[in-house]
């Protein structure tokens, strides 16, 4: 069964500190503590920077002397996360659990993780052996991604496409080099133009 | 298959470990474990017949959940280390022995620790109560850091090890020992579903993983 009272706890203390953190814990549903959704800021500096990751969270029965299962709903370019599933190679979430880990410092790990890729440990060996072998190209991707998946906000990657289509580019170009930007529009009109 | 030797063997094994509770805890682990290399493995009928290559003899390994009377036949090599792994090397580190968890002291929590709170339950620890000291002086509740040092022997806070129960050692150097004779890479689980009448563990009897899901 699991502790229930230290998942109110724990949510608690997680809200009270939010606005530090920038780290969110809210239940799936109503009906259970068990299904929950996570929520980090892209860090600083990275390529992850500006996004919002979602991370889907389930308790086992036996937590918290089991660890969280968590898995990235945000798709995300990460040596360590499978580009594919989201599944994170994390060892805190594994063998390395302990039950004075919370699901606020276990969230906190996943985004140090997007700050400190650890690409011979690897979860997706594609983007594992393209930041090893094209470092460059990896960031311009996992920006891209960023840009595409994180950022509810901002206009999504087709209508980019679309408004620099309308602009009278042709669209396989204006994919590729908004790509090559790494999302960022203004870079990717100015790389056109001087193209 | 001789599945008569390698079932007084396993029972022989069975009875060395005279902890039945540990049992009972690793089983579903091993269950677990199983029912995901069965998953992982097509099922061929023999691997062997299709295979004139293979020469070394496979690695057989019999597990039994005395509870839910369900047992498990896992065959393969190399990769039947780190399935086994699973169960205290690659999954953290071992249970603390017996000895030692009973070791530890009781303290009584006094007015200077007011506020302070079990690492594991998150809740505040009771002026006047009693908490569990560890050798490395974190303190939880009894129950709480009981439960946990029975499955993992480290100290949730500061991973401090607890000594684990001799035979968890013998086990490892055995492991160690073996690893050079695995060369082996298939893995092949059977699980089979004990009759109540009499242990018939045919082939005949196997029956897919949906027998394993607990
Ligand atoms: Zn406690
Ligand atoms: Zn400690």
């Amino acid at each position: 069964m699991v502790d229930f009272a230290r998942v109110q706890k724990e949510l608690q203390e997680c809200s009270r500190d939010i606005e530090r953190s920038g780290i969110k814990v809210i239940p799936k549903s109503e009906a259970t503590l068990a299904r929950l959704i996570g929520t980090i800021p892209g860090p600083v500096g990275t390529p992850y920077e500006g996004g919002t990751f979602q991370i889907d969270i389930a308790l086992p029965d036996a937590y918290p002397f089991e660890p969280p299962k968590m898995q990235f709903t945000t798709k995300v370019w990460h040596p360590n996360i499978s580009s594919q599933s989201g599944a994170i190679c994390l060892d805190i979430l594994k063998d390395q659990w302990s039950p004075a880990l919370t699901l606020k410092t276990a969230l906190l790990s996943v985004q140090a993780l997007l700050s400190a890729p650890q690409p011979d440990d690897p979860q997706d060996a594609v983007v594992a052996q393209q930041y090893l072998k094209d470092y460059q190209t990896f960031v311009g991707t996992a920006r891209y991604w960023t840009e595409t998946f994180a950022k509810k906000s901002s206009l999504g990657i087709v209508e980019k496409v679309q408004k620099l289509v309308e602009m009278g580019f042709p669209e396989a170009q204006a994919r590729s080099t908004l790509e090559a930007a790494g999302g960022d529009e203004n870079l990717a009109l100015e790389k056109l133009c001087s193209g | 298959m001789d599945s008569e030797a390698e079932f007084s063997s396993f029972f022989d094994w069975l009875t060395r470990r005279d902890r039945a509770r540990e049992l009972s805890v690793l089983m579903p682990l091993i269950l677990g474990a199983a029912a995901a290399a069965s998953a992982a493995t097509p099922d061929t009928e023999d691997p062997d017949a299709g295979n004139p290559e293979r020469r070394t003899p496979r690695e057989r390994i019999v597990l039994i959940d005395p509870f839910s009377q369900r047992v498990a036949v896992i065959e393969g090599g190399s990769d039947l280390d780190s399935l086994l792994q699973g169960l205290g090397g690659k999954d953290g580190q071992p249970p603390a022995s017996k000895a030692s968890i009973d070791a530890m002291p009781s303290v009584e929590i006094g007015e200077a620790d007011g506020g302070s709170e079990c690492a594991i339950c998150l809740e505040q620890f009771e002026v006047d109560g009693v908490a569990k000291e560890m050798p490395c002086n974190h303190r939880f509740h009894g129950g709480c850091i009981e439960q946990w040092l029975t499955l993992h022997g480290s100290c949730p806070v500061c991973r401090f090890t607890m000594p684990v129960e001799e035979e968890e050692v013998v086990k490892k150097s055995e492991e160690r020992g073996g690893e050079g004779r695995r060369v082996d890479g298939e893995i092949r689980v059977r699980v089979f579903v004990h009759n109540r009448r009499r242990a018939s563990e045919g082939p005949d009897q196997a029956s897919d993983e949906d027998t394993m899901q607990s």
